[in-house]
C-alpha cells in the first residue's frame, strides 16, 4: 500500500479571489508507478494556468503501490476551492480531509472515495462504478448527468451521511444512492433505473420517472400531483405506501416507484 | 429635418422595427411612430460617460481611448481567471470579438442570460424547445397563454404587434377571435385583461404544470383537488381550453424562471407543451428581456458549441451553468479580474456576489454611466448600438435583424474596443515570448 | 512576385476532365491552376491521390436550425472538444460542430466547398452570419421557397413568370444559390400540426405540393439558374414512400432544363427509398429507386447515407422531425418561421442492432452501387440527419470493398440479409467514380464547375486535395484513414492542411447567384409582396433583404432571364 498526502499550500488560496485548483490528473490510477519528483511535477489546472503539483501541493509519499488499486491519495488543507477530486478515477482510494469543491467522484469508474466533510455540486456526476461516501452534506445535483445528458449515475455506490440539495439522481439509470439525511426537491428527477433511499424528509420527488426506485423514510413534505397510489408494500418491516408514476410522461413510460409512509 | 423609416429599437427582446424617427443636426428630435414608452426614451437619449477614464485613489480620471485600453488589457493580461460579462445590449460583431477574447486569455464568458433566461436555456439542454417566430403567433394563434409574465407592463408592444392584441391571416378579428390565460401570483395588468387568470401560490408552478401535463395525458384521475393553489376544475378548464384551441402559445418570464423549481419549471413548462402538442398545435417561448440576449446565446454556441456560462481556461470550452455563470463565480470569489460590457451586474447581481466584484479590478465598457461605474477601475464608453453604430441582433425568436446606424459619434463601438484590447495582449504576450 | 505552387507525380483523379488516375502535375499560380510555372514551392505527391477539393452538395452546417441543434446538445458539444492551437480556434461537437470545427474538419477530409441545404428566408442573416464564421470552405446557401405564401398563391393563379420573379427577389434578398424544397405544403400544414402527401390539398392554400414542386421546377427554368430545385419531398422517413418519390420525380418530367443538367435534385434519396408499410415490415427499395434513375436523365441524386451511432437529426420538414421525436421520446425543438417554413431538430441513435436502423444503412450504400451512372449520384450524409459529415470516409471505404461491406453486414442486425439488398451487390467504386460522387458530379449539378470548382482543368481554383494512400491501396481501413485527414489539402492554392493538421485557416468566400428580372414583372410581384409584409410578416419589408455586411468575401453569379 502506497499513502500519497498531498496538502494545498495555504498560498494557493491566499490572493484576491479563491481561484479552484482543478486536480483530475491526480487520482490514484493516474499516479500510480510515479516517483516523488515525477509526482511533483504532474500539471494541475489552476485557472487558465497548469502548475506543478509540487508547486500548489506539499507532497509526501509513503510505502509501495505494486498497482493502482494500492494506492491511496489524501487530501488536506482547505480544500473548499479544489474541484475534480477523484474525477474520472478508476481503482484505489481517496480520502478528502475537508469539504471538497464541485464535481468530487464525478465520472468515477472504480475505487472508492472518502469526503472527510461537505461535497459541493455535481459530487458523483455520471459516476459508472466505485464507492463514494460523503461524511457531511452533499449540495445540489448529486449524482446527476451532465447538462443534456439523458444518464446520471449509471453505476457505483453512494452514500452521504447529512443532507442533499436539489435534483439528487436526476437522470439516474443505474446504481445506488443512500442519503442518511433530508433531500431538497426533484430527487430522482427523470430517473430511469437505480435505487435512492432517503432517510430523511424529502419533498416533489421522482418527476418525469421512467423507471427505478425512491424509497422515503421521513416525511413526504409534498408529493407529486402526478402518480397513481398502489396499494402498500413492506421493506425491512416498516410498512409503505406505493405509488407508480410519473404519469406526466404518459401511461408507458411511466414506471417510476415510489415508496413513502 | 430627415425622416429615417425603419428604424430598429435596440431596448427589449421585442427589437420593434418598424420605428419612424425625426433626426435634425445629428440629434433624434422626435420618435413619430412605432417604439413604446420605454423604447422612445432610450432612442431620445440620455446621460453618457463621456470620457475613458482609469481610477486613481479611490477617484476616476479622464483618459484617453488609448490609455484606458492598454490598462484593461493590462489587468486582463495578468489575471489567471477573468470574467468576461454583460453582453446583452450590443451586437453580435462585439459577441465575436469577445468570444475570441475569452479562448485567447482563457478566461469565463457569461451573459445576462444567466440572471433572466439562463434556465430557460438549461430546460432546452434537457427538453428541446417546440416554438416558432412572432409571426407565426399573430397569423394563427387562438390561445395565448402568459405564465409568469406581464409583458402589459414589462414588454409594451408585445401583445400589441405579436400576440393577444395583434391581427393576422387567421386572426383578423384581433382578440375578439381569441382567448388567453393568465398564470401568476397575483393579478397583474395583463391578468386583468385575461379570460382565465390562474392564481397560483407562489413557487408552484413545478407540480401545476406536472397536474395540467397528467391531465392531457389521460390521467386527471390521480390529480389532487388542489395543486400549487389553484383547484382542480381550474385546471381541467385550462386543459379544455388547450384541446379545444387550434393553436396554443405559451409565453414564460422571469415570475416562473427564478422560483420553486428554477430551471426546471421550464422544463416542465415544455413538457406541458409537448403533452399539449398531442391535442393541437402548441409552441411555447421565454420573453427575452435585452435586445440582444438571444444573439449573445446564438454567437457563443456557434463559435464556442454553448450559449453561456463558457469556461475557457484550458483552451477549449467547458460549459456549467452554476458553476461558471456570473452571480455563482463571483459568489464563490472564484475570479480575480472582471470585463463588464454592456449591462449592469452593479444594479441585478446579489449583495454577495458584488461584493467580491467590489474588490478585485474591473473594466467596464458601456455607453451611460450605472452603479457599475461607481465601482469601475477603468471605464470605457462606446456608441450606442442601434443609433450610433450599426450590426446584428436577435429578435427573442431568434429573428436576426440588423440594427441601424442613425447619428455619428466619436465614441468607438464595442467592436472596436475590444478589438483593440485583444491586439494590445497578443502585442503584450509576443513580448514576453510566450 | 507571383504566389506558385507545384504539385508533382501525383495520380490525378479529375472526372470533369476525363483524367482517371494519370500521373500529372499540377501547377498553380496565384490561387488557379495554370499550365505551367517558374520558380514554385515545390510538394512532392509521388504514389499519392490527388484529385480537386471536395464539393458537397448538401449539408447542414449553418445557421438556425444548426444553431438550435447545438443548444439543445451540451451533450453533442462536449463529444468533440479540441484546445485552441496557434492556428485553430477551439473546437466542440461531434454530429453539430461549431463553426470553426466544421471548417477545419471538412478541410482535413479534403474539402474546399460545402452547400448549406436549407436557408429558412427570414433568418437568412443568421446562416450568413455563421457561414463567414466557418474558415476555410467556400460556401452558399439554399433558401426555402416551396411552403412560403407567396409562392402557394402564385402556384395556384398559375402565374408562372410572377413565380420566377419572387424566386429571384427571394434569392437576392436572402443572397441564396438555388431554390430549396422541404416538404412542399406539408411544412405549410405543420403549423396546423398537420402534415401532406404528394397530391394532397395543402389545407387554407388549394394546391398540392406536386404543383408547388412542378410550379417552381417551371419558374426556376425561366432563369439560367446554375442549379435545378434541390427537393427533399413528402413523407420523407416513412415506410412504403418509395411510390411517392417515384411519383415526385414524375412531376417534372417533361420541363426542359436551361442547360444540360437535371430538372430536379432529390436529395438524402436513402429516406425516401422506403418500403412496407409499418416499422415492422420495412424494407429496401433502393433498387426500385435507383432503376427509375437509370431509365430517366431528369434527375440526380444524393444518398444520405447512415453513420451508425448518435446523431442530431435537423431539417426544415417539421411534421417529420415530430414523428421521429414521438418514437424516441427524446429531446425536440420545433421553430415554425412565418409565411415561409419551418424547422425540426432531435438526436436519433442510428444502432447496428436495430433492424429498422441496419436496413437504412444498407440503402444509402444501394442506391450508389445500384444507380449506374455516378454522375447521377452524390456522397452525403445528409449531415448531420444520416450522420456527421466526419463519416463520410467510412462510406467510401464501403463503397470501395466489398469484403468491407460483408464485415460490417455481419455484425449487423440479420434483416440487413433478408429486407435488403447490399450483402448481394458485388460492385466495388473505384477512385474514379469516389471523385465523381464527392467532387466532379456535385460541382457540375451546381454549376460550380463554371466557377473554378470540382476540377483541376486551367483556370479552375487551385483547391486539391493530396490523399496519403496509392491508388492500388484495397485495405479498406487504410482507404478510410486516408480520406480522413489529407496528406495536404490546398485552398485557392494556399496549404491549409498538412499531414493532417491544419495549418492554415483563410476565410472561404460566400458564393450567391443573382437571377436576373424584369422589372415590370418584379414591380407587379411586389405589390403582392409588400401586402404580405404589412399584414402577416413581423418584420419590415426594408429589413427583410440580408444587407451586403454579411458576405465579406462575395462571390456572385448571374441569371439571366432566358429570352425563349
Amino acid at each position: 500500500m502506497q499513502t500519497i498526502t498531498l496538502k494545498l499550500k495555504d498560498a494557493a488560496m491566499s490572493g484576491i479571489a479563491q481561484v479552484p485548483v482543478e486536480v483530475d490528473a491526480l487520482t490514484p490510477d493516474k499516479l500510480f508507478g510515479k516517483s516523488e519528483a515525477e509526482l511533483k511535477a504532474v500539471k494541475v489546472w489552476w485557472g487558465n494556468k497548469q502548475e506543478a503539483a509540487g508547486d500548489l501541493f506539499d507532497v509526501s509519499v509513503a510505502g509501495d503501490a505494486g498497482s493502482g488499486d494500492e494506492v491511496k491519495i489524501v487530501f488536506e488543507g482547505d480544500l473548499t476551492r479544489v474541484k475534480r477530486i477523484g474525477d474520472g478515477m478508476k481503482s484505489g482510494e481517496i480520502e478528502a480531509r475537508g469539504d471538497v469543491d464541485m464535481h468530487c467522484g464525478a465520472m468515477m469508474e472504480g475505487g472508492k472515495i472518502v469526503v472527510k466533510g461537505n461535497a459541493n455540486c455535481w459530487a458523483g456526476r455520471e459516476m459508472r462504478g466505485g464507492e463514494l461516501v460523503i461524511e457531511g452534506d452533499a449540495e445540489d445535483n448529486l449524482c446527476a448527468m451532465y447538462r443534456g445528458e439523458d444518464k446520471g449515475m449509471t453505476g457505483g455506490k453512494v452514500m452521504v451521511n447529512g443532507n442533499a440539495g436539489e435534483c439528487v439522481g436526476q437522470y439516474m439509470a443505474g446504481g445506488e444512492i443512500l442519503i442518511k439525511g433530508n433531500v431538497d426537491r426533484l430527487a430522482g428527477l427523470s430517473m430511469s433505473g437505480g435505487k435512492i433511499t432517503i432517510g430523511g424528509d424529502a419533498e416533489l420527488f421522482g418527476p418525469d420517472m421512467i423507471g427505478g426506485e425512491i424509497v422515503v423514510k421521513g416525511k413526504v413534505l409534498e408529493m407529486m400531483p402526478s402518480f397513481r397510489p398502489d396499494g402498500t408494500e413492506s421493506i425491512e418491516g416498516v410498512e409503505y405506501k406505493k405509488y407508480l408514476g410519473d404519469l406526466a410522461m404518459g401511461e408507458k413510460k411511466a414506471k417510476g416507484t415510489l415508496y413513502a409512509r | 429635418m430627415v425622416e429615417v423609416t425603419d428604424v430598429v429599437c435596440s431596448l427589449c427582446g421585442c427589437v420593434c422595427d418598424d420605428i419612424v424617427l425625426e433626426v435634425e443636426n445629428n440629434e433624434i428630435v422626435k420618435v413619430k411612430k412605432g417604439a413604446c414608452s420605454v423604447g422612445k426614451a432610450k432612442l431620445l437619449g440620455h446621460e453618457r460617460i463621456k470620457s475613458p477614464a482609469i481610477r486613481e485613489n479611490g477617484e476616476l480620471r479622464e483618459c484617453s481611448y488609448d490609455e484606458a485600453i492598454k490598462k484593461a488589457a493590462e489587468i486582463l493580461y495578468k489575471s489567471r481567471r477573468s470574467l468576461l460579462y454583460g453582453w446583452s445590449s450590443t451586437v453580435c460583431e462585439a459577441h465575436k470579438v469577445g468570444v475570441e477574447l475569452t479562448e485567447d486569455l482563457g478566461a469565463v464568458m457569461d451573459n445576462t442570460a444567466s440572471v433572466c433566461h439562463g434556465p430557460s436555456v438549461l430546460a432546452i439542454n434537457d427538453v428541446g424547445l417546440p416554438s416558432c417566430t412572432l409571426g407565426e403567433v399573430k397569423n394563427r394563434a387562438d390561445l395565448i397563454i402568459y405564465w409568469g409574465a406581464n409583458p402589459a407592463q414589462a414588454h409594451a408592444n408585445h401583445m400589441k404587434r405579436y400576440s393577444y392584441v395583434s391581427k393576422g391571416y387567421w386572426t383578423e378579428e384581433g382578440k375578439k377571435g381569441k382567448k388567453m390565460v393568465v398564470v401568476d401570483v397575483r393579478k397583474t395588468m395583463t391578468a386583468k385583461m385575461a379570460d382565465v387568470f390562474v392564481q397560483i401560490k407562489q413557487g408552484k408552478d413545478y407540480q401545476v404544470f406536472s397536474a395540467l401535463r397528467a391531465i392531457l395525458r389521460g390521467h386527471e384521475d390521480v390529480v389532487p383537488d388542489e395543486v400549487g393553489g389553484v383547484p382542480k376544475e381550474q385546471l381541467l378548464e385550462v386543459a379544455n381550453m388547450v384541446k379545444e384551441s387550434k393553436f396554443v402559445m405559451t409565453f414564460f418570464g422571469m415570475g416562473v424562471t427564478h422560483t420553486g423549481a428554477r430551471h426546471n419549471n421550464i422544463v416542465n413548462a415544455i413538457q406541458f407543451t409537448r403533452a399539449a402538442h398531442l391535442h393541437t398545435k402548441a409552441s411555447i417561448m421565454p420573453l427575452r428581456g435585452h435586445y440582444n440576449v438571444a444573439g449573445i446565446n446564438q454567437v457563443c454556441t456557434w463559435e464556442t458549441g454553448f450559449p453561456f456560462a463558457i469556461d475557457m481556461s484550458r483552451g477549449y470550452a467547458w460549459y456549467n451553468p452554476g458553476e461558471q455563470s456570473a452571480t455563482d463565480l463571483l459568489y464563490r470569489g472564484d475570479c480575480d479580474a472582471a470585463m463588464i460590457i454592456a449591462s449592469d451586474p452593479g444594479a441585478h447581481f446579489p449583495g454577495e456576489s458584488l461584493k467580491h466584484l467590489a474588490k478585485i479590478p474591473v473594466i467596464q465598457i458601456d455607453p451611460y454611466a450605472n452603479p457599475t461605474t461607481e465601482f469601475a477601475d477603468v471605464v470605457i464608453p462606446a456608441a450606442v448600438s442601434g443609433i450610433e453604430a450599426e450590426g446584428n441582433v436577435y429578435r427573442m425568436d431568434n429573428v436576426p435583424i440588423r440594427l441601424r446606424k442613425i447619428l455619428d459619434t466619436d465614441y468607438l463601438p464595442d467592436e472596436e474596443i475590444l478589438q483593440r484590447i485583444l491586439t494590445e495582449i497578443r502585442a503584450m504576450r509576443e513580448k514576453e515570448g510566450e | 512576385m507571383a504566389d506558385e505552387l507545384l504539385i508533382r507525380n501525383g495520380v490525378v483523379y479529375d472526372p470533369i476532365n476525363g483524367v482517371k488516375g494519370e500521373k500529372k502535375d499540377i501547377c498553380i499560380r496565384d490561387g488557379k491552376v495554370v499550365d505551367s510555372v517558374t520558380n514554385p514551392k515545390v510538394i512532392d505527391a509521388e504514389g499519392r491521390v490527388v484529385m480537386p477539393g471536395g464539393v458537397d452538395i448538401h449539408s447542414h452546417i449553418a445557421g438556425g436550425k444548426v444553431n438550435a441543434g447545438r443548444i439543445m446538445r451540451p451533450e453533442d458539444e462536449r463529444k468533440g472538444v479540441e484546445p485552441k492551437t496557434k492556428v485553430c480556434r477551439a473546437q466542440s461537437g461531434y454530429s453539430v460542430p461549431n463553426t470553426f470545427a466544421t471548417g477545419y474538419r471538412y478541410a482535413r477530409m479534403g474539402y474546399t466547398f460545402v452547400m448549406e441545404a436549407a436557408m429558412p428566408p427570414l433568418a437568412a442573416r443568421h446562416t450568413h452570419e455563421e457561414m463567414v464564421d466557418i474558415p476555410i470552405l467556400d460556401n452558399a446557401a439554399m433558401p426555402l421557397i416551396d411552403n412560403n405564401w407567396m409562392t402557394m398563391e402564385y402556384v395556384k393563379s398559375g402565374d408562372t413568370d410572377l413565380l420566377a420573379a419572387y424566386i429571384a427577389w427571394m434569392m437576392k434578398a436572402t443572397k441564396g444559390y438555388a431554390v430549396k424544397v422541404v416538404n412542399p405544403g406539408g411544412t405549410e400544414a405543420w403549423g396546423w400540426g398537420k402534415n401532406c402527401n404528394l397530391n394532397d390539398t395543402v389545407p387554407y392554400f388549394d394546391v398540392t405540393p406536386a404543383e408547388i414542386i412542378k410550379g417552381l421546377a417551371e419558374a426556376n427554368e425561366k432563369f439560367e439558374m446554375p442549379h435545378s430545385i434541390h427537393v427533399h419531398g413528402n413523407m420523407l422517413g416513412h415506410p412504403g414512400n418509395y411510390e411517392m418519390t417515384k411519383d415526385t420525380y414524375d412531376v417534372v418530367k417533361g420541363i426542359k432544363p436551361y442547360r444540360d443538367r437535371p430538372t430536379m435534385h432529390a436529395t438524402h434519396t436513402q429516406f425516401h427509398s422506403y418500403g412496407g408499410t409499418t416499422w415492422g415490415n420495412f424494407e429496401s427499395k433502393a433498387d426500385a429507386i435507383a432503376d427509375y434513375i437509370n431509365e430517366n436523365d431528369h434527375m440526380s441524386i444524393d444518398l444520405g447515407s447512415v453513420i451508425l451511432g448518435d446523431t442530431t437529426t435537423m431539417t426544415a420538414d417539421g411534421p417529420m422531425e415530430y414523428s421521429l421525436y414521438q418514437i424516441t421520446g427524446r429531446k425536440w425543438t420545433n421553430h415554425d418561421v412565418e409565411l415561409e417554413t419551418g424547422t425540426g431538430i432531435t438526436p436519433f441513435l442510428y444502432s447496428g442492432k436495430v433492424s429498422v436502423h441496419t436496413i437504412q444503412w444498407a440503402i444509402g450504400q444501394e442506391l450508389a452501387l445500384l444507380v449506374k451512372d455516378p454522375w447521377k449520384v452524390a456522397l452525403t450524409t445528409d449531415h448531420p440527419n444520416a450522420g456527421p459529415f466526419i463519416g463520410y470516409p467510412i462510406i467510401i471505404s464501403h463503397l470501395m470493398s466489398k469484403k468491407r461491406r460483408d464485415e460490417s453486414a455481419e455484425a449487423m442486425h440479420k434483416a440487413i440479409f433478408d429486407r435488403a439488398a447490399l450483402p448481394s451487390i458485388d460492385r466495388e467504386y473505384d477512385l474514379n467514380e469516389i471523385a465523381i460522387i464527392t467532387r466532379g458530379m456535385t460541382a457540375k449539378t451546381l454549376g460550380l464547375h463554371e466557377h473554378g470548382k470540382g476540377h483541376l482543368g486551367v483556370g479552375a481554383d487551385a483547391d486539391v486535395a493530396i490523399y496519403d494512400m496509392s491508388p492500388e491501396e484495397r485495405d479498406a481501413g487504410k482507404i478510410q484513414k486516408a480520406f480522413l485527414n489529407t496528406k495536404y489539402t490546398i485552398k485557392g492554392g494556399q496549404i491549409v492542411v498538412k499531414d493532417g493538421e491544419v495549418v492554415a485557416t483563410p476565410p472561404g468566400r460566400t458564393i450567391f447567384v443573382t437571377p436576373e428580372c424584369d422589372d415590370k414583372l418584379t414591380d407587379e410581384m411586389l405589390v403582392t409582396l409588400k401586402d404580405k409584409f404589412a399584414k402577416y410578416y413581423s418584420v419590415t419589408f426594408n429589413n427583410y433583404p440580408v444587407q451586403d455586411a454579411y458576405l465579406p468575401n462575395p462571390y456572385e453569379i448571374k441569371a439571366p432571364w432566358r429570352s425563349s
